[in-house]
């Protein structure tokens, strides 16, 4: 009995001080790709600073602009770009993490809303210790400055 | 005694270096299981070729007198081609319109499932008006291919909601105003890059 509340408190205060942890990773310039009308799919990108002293790991994303959101990265291979699905992106403690194009994004499949710049994109961040994070993502349209 | 040592030492060198010009690694005769657009060790030279958009048909060998920027990619290629139109639709849009006029950039599909001709001009309008969006048949898709030395595979085993990706190369292909594959761009090849190489063969081409 005793053990079983103590568990209990043990596993809220876990809860508490890991739903803490989602706050310890700062989110540097989100935005979405604005796409084609009739474009099925997009991706967003950020930069994810982790501040805490231990490791994290991003597990999953949701938003209500697309039906499923994946996270992709980029690899190289034979001379071709390959896109594949990844379980998690790790964010190792005081590392900076950075979504781009051409490398990790977050892949926003099946579109529920057109992606115009001046628009936004909601998320939620799920990591590995079950901490969410809520951020809006500015839709852009990709260019380079210079 | 240590003289002979040597010399056998040197003979087993010689023999080692001989053994090693002379042998082929031996993927290069029997890579069976690999596709045949995968095959970038062909040192592609280019060549005319036809191909549909949704204002009809397109042929290179039409194109001469103009700078052309080939590149192969998919509609649902969700960063990789959206990247690299982007950077050339910046480029066009930077140049003198007169020199505009001289260029034409081609986006030929990889996955004609998906991507019919209509479809391919609509996402092509969207980065530039001028862009032709092309496909064909998958036969004929992969005799460009192949001509360039673009590589692409369809890729069925994702577990992604997307369903198939298709893995491709990123290059850009640059023909010269008489239809000669002069350079290959990198992905994602900055727009002031991609602007100055087009310059420099419409100015060559005024020269000549």
């Amino acid at each position: 009995m005793m053990r079983a509340s103590s568990l209990v408190a043990a596993a809220l205060l876990m809860g508490l001080s890991l739903g803490v942890r989602a706050g310890e990773v700062t989110l540097g310039d989100p935005y979405a790709r604005a796409v084609p009308p009739g474009q099925p799919n997009s991706a967003v990108f950020m930069t994810l600073r982790n501040t805490s002293a231990q490791d994290l790991a991003l597990v999953e994303a949701q938003s209500p602009a697309a039906e499923v959101v994946e996270l992709h990265t980029h690899v190289q291979e034979e001379g071709m770009m390959r896109m594949r699905r990844l379980d998690r992106i790790e964010l190792r403690a005081g590392e900076t993490v950075k979504l781009e194009p051409g490398g990790l994004h977050l892949m926003l499949i099946g579109l529920q809303q057109r992606l115009e710049p001046g628009e936004s994109v909601e998320l939620t961040l799920i990591y590995d210790d079950g901490s969410e994070a809520r951020i809006q993502a500015p839709v852009r349209k990709i260019q380079m400055h210079h | 005694m240590t003289r002979n040592r040597l010399v056998g030492v040197i003979l087993v060198l010689v023999g080692l270096l001989v053994w090693l010009l002379l042998w082929e690694p031996n993927g290069a005769g029997g890579g069976g299981e690999r596709h045949a657009p995968l095959d970038l060790a062909a040192r592609p030279g280019g060549g005319d070729f036809t191909l549909d958009s949704a204002s009809g048909p397109v042929s290179l060998a039409d194109l001469r007198g103009r700078v052309v920027l080939l590149y192969f990619g998919y509609t649902w290629c969700p960063d990789i081609c959206p990247t690299n139109l982007a950077f050339i639709s910046q480029a066009l849009r930077e140049l003198p319109p007169e020199e505009g006029a001289r260029v034409q950039v081609l986006f030929v599909s990889v996955d004609p499932e998906r991507d019919d001709p209509q479809r391919l001009a609509d996402y092509t309008a969207y980065f530039h008006p001028s862009i032709l969006g092309l496909t064909g048949t998958p036969q004929r898709i992969a005799e460009t291919a192949r001509l360039y030395g673009a590589a692409y595979r369809r890729n069925q085993g994702t577990d992604s909601a997307m369903g198939y990706l298709v893995d491709h190369s990123a290059y850009t292909y640059v023909i010269d105003p008489d239809g000669r594959l002069v350079r290959t761009l990198d992905h994602a090849t900055p727009p002031p890059e991609i602007r100055a190489v087009i310059r420099g063969l419409l100015a060559e081409e005024q020269v000549g």
